[in-house]
């Protein structure tokens, strides 16, 4: 056998498949197509709330400081006189943000290699797994900046876990639930998910996610569930807040549009708007 | 000169690597590059505002869009609505709802990720984003109505170089409404039976600026009404993706029909001259 030949093809074979190596490294990412859409047993109440194992509210047994335990409660006696308590902002239509948003329904996962998007309703997240660091001067958002990193967990060959960080600054106030359960009002809170299928299922996506919170005792983890549908047309409902809210806000003070479009109140005697800057009188 | 063992070992490493390039490589070679951040581009020095249909024209009246009479003279109303603090056609704007097609195309920035069952179309404003589906399906039935259409698009390769450098589209409803092409309340028809046709590919001189050659037909027009949109990529690989909400700036409230504001004390205002306050019968305190 001539040695230099055989060293020769040994290079050329080596070459090649660091160069097949490399290729069929960028091909190695989780099949995550389709629908998603929440997993909540059936506990009563709302769906939209942070440790989909409990009811939303108190029942979430948050471990929010004394001072935020305070805040939750206010915000849910304004609620009880028919407020908004510290959820004035949805009636606006004011979107979620982090975490709220990983409650919603109808979820799509579009996986590049630089980035990976997941839309929400009429909301979209960009998850950047293009190596970049953390940029400076970031602009408050509801949704955070978010990095995220992929693993292959198994050595599989296929990464199989998006692990993913999301920083602020935020904007707000931000509540995990209708009952106003509030983040920090500082804003500066951070996520860290796990994204992950089921190993038992591969129709069941976890996200596991943990807020660090100013307003909380310890960080908060909880794991949310959601089930591809087997649909492979689904449909994406285009629904926004906007268009199905009756709510009008002045000011500090929410009212109704009653069904002849005029305004009511929302809570029992509350005051009508300031019409000062109006000549004519009202009715 | 080689063994014959280091020649078999040679074939099967350039058949492994043949195969897996050639499958790694149809797919990414077969799909243009539209990555990045694209802007809008206006024909310069006409004034007004940035949102229209036709890009080298000013919004509103200058547009010459093709309307019917009667949808004429709907548009005369909305502009006279206007001139006296109404809101005309385009009081749905105000309430921040979705501008739907055509006017999210005009919206800033966009992003293009393409897959191959379907094209997503990112962008600013209300309407977030659009999904052109690409996978072969026919248009289904019994569509929900919604402001931006169902999209169903097919790739082309044009000029026979291997890789698709065209993607056609057609955008049909049942569309909510109303919608309007600008500020001015510039209609669409009522009857929100829109369909438009568009296709997106590279210009040829210059690879980072896209076109959106768009066509819509609908019964407020008198015929097909054409535009050439183009957008203008971004030189930042790691550009800003600002997240916009029309509802966080928006100062006017609409109670009924009609539209207030709400001034910076957050007290409500008249939009137009000697408008009267809002009608308060539900209310048993009197207002100041």
């Amino acid at each position: 056998m001539s040695c230099r030949g055989s060293i020769g093809a040994l290079a050329l074979v080596t070459l090649m498949a660091t160069i097949a190596g490399a290729q069929a490294a960028e091909m190695k990412y989780p099949n995550w197509k389709g629908e998603w859409n929440a997993i909540n047993p059936r506990l009563g109440g709302q769906g939209v709330k942070f440790d989909p194992t409990k009811a939303f509210g108190p029942a979430q047994q948050a471990p929010l400081t004394p001072e935020y335990q305070k805040i939750h409660e206010e915000s849910m006696a304004d609620q009880a006189k028919g407020g908004q308590g510290n959820f004035l902002d949805h009636a606006r239509c004011f979107p979620g943000g982090m975490p709220t948003m990983m409650s919603g329904p109808a979820q799509e996962y579009i996986v590049t290699p630089e980035t990976t998007y997941i839309s929400v309703g009429t909301d979209l997240r960009r998850i950047f797994t293009d190596g970049r660091p953390w940029p400076t001067d970031i602009e408050p958002t509801y949704q955070g900046y978010s990095i995220g990193k992929w693993i292959d967990e198994d050595g599989s060959g296929t990464y199989n876990v998006l692990e993913v960080e999301t920083r602020g600054p935020f904007k707000g106030p931000r509540a995990y639930d209708a009952t106003g359960l509030p983040l920090h009002f500082d804003n500066e809170s951070t996520f860290k998910e796990r994204f992950h299928l089921d190993k038992n299922d591969r129709n069941i996506l976890h996200d596991e996610i943990t807020v660090f919170d100013h307003a909380l005792t310890r960080p908060w983890s909880v794991d949310k569930t959601f089930r591809r549908n087997p649909n492979p047309y689904p449909n994406w409902s285009r629904i926004s807040c906007v268009e199905g809210t009756n709510y009008v806000v002045i000011g500090k003070d929410a009212y109704f549009l009653s069904g002849d479009e005029l305004l009511m109140p929302t809570r029992k005697d509350q005051a009508p708007p300031d019409l000062r800057y109006f000549k004519q009188t009202s009715k | 000169m080689l063994h014959r063992s280091s020649i078999g070992l040679l074939a099967f490493a350039a058949a492994l690597i043949a195969t897996m390039s050639g499958a790694r490589a149809a797919d990414e070679a077969k799909y243009p590059n539209w990555k990045g951040r694209w802007e809008v581009v206006n024909a310069p020095g006409l004034g007004g505002q940035r949102v229209k249909f036709d890009p080298n024209k000013e919004f509103g009246p200058p547009q010459q869009a093709p309307l019917t009479p009667e949808y004429q003279k709907v548009y005369e109303a909305s502009m006279a609505d206007q001139a006296k603090g109404g809101l005309g056609n385009f009081a749905g704007h105000s309430q921040c709802l979705p501008g739907g097609m055509p006017t999210m195309m005009t919206t800033q920035p966009q992003e293009y990720v393409i897959t191959p069952p379907t094209t997503y179309i990112l962008l600013g404003g209300a309407d977030h984003y659009r999904r052109i589906f690409t996978d072969g399906r026919d248009f289904p039935a019994g569509l929900e109505p919604t402001y931006q259409g169902y999209s169903i698009g097919r790739w082309i390769d044009q000029e026979g170089s291997g890789r698709y450098d065209v993607l056609e589209v057609e955008t049909r409803g049942p569309f909510k409404g109303p919608r309007a092409y600008d500020a001015t309340g510039l209609p669409l028809a009522f009857d929100n039976q829109s369909v438009f046709k568009e296709r997106f590919y590279l210009d040829k001189k210059n690879p980072n600026i896209l076109h959106d050659e768009i066509t819509v037909f609908d019964n407020a027009l008198t015929r097909p009404w054409s535009v050439d949109k183009t957008f203008r990529r971004s030189s930042n690989p790691r550009p800003d993706w600002p997240e916009v909400y029309c509802v966080e700036g928006n100062d006017q409230v609409v109670i009924g029909a009609e539209n207030y504001i709400v001034n910076g004390e957050g007290l409500l205002m008249p939009a137009k001259r000697d408008q009267a306050p809002p009608d308060l019968r539900y209310f048993k305190q009197t207002s100041k």
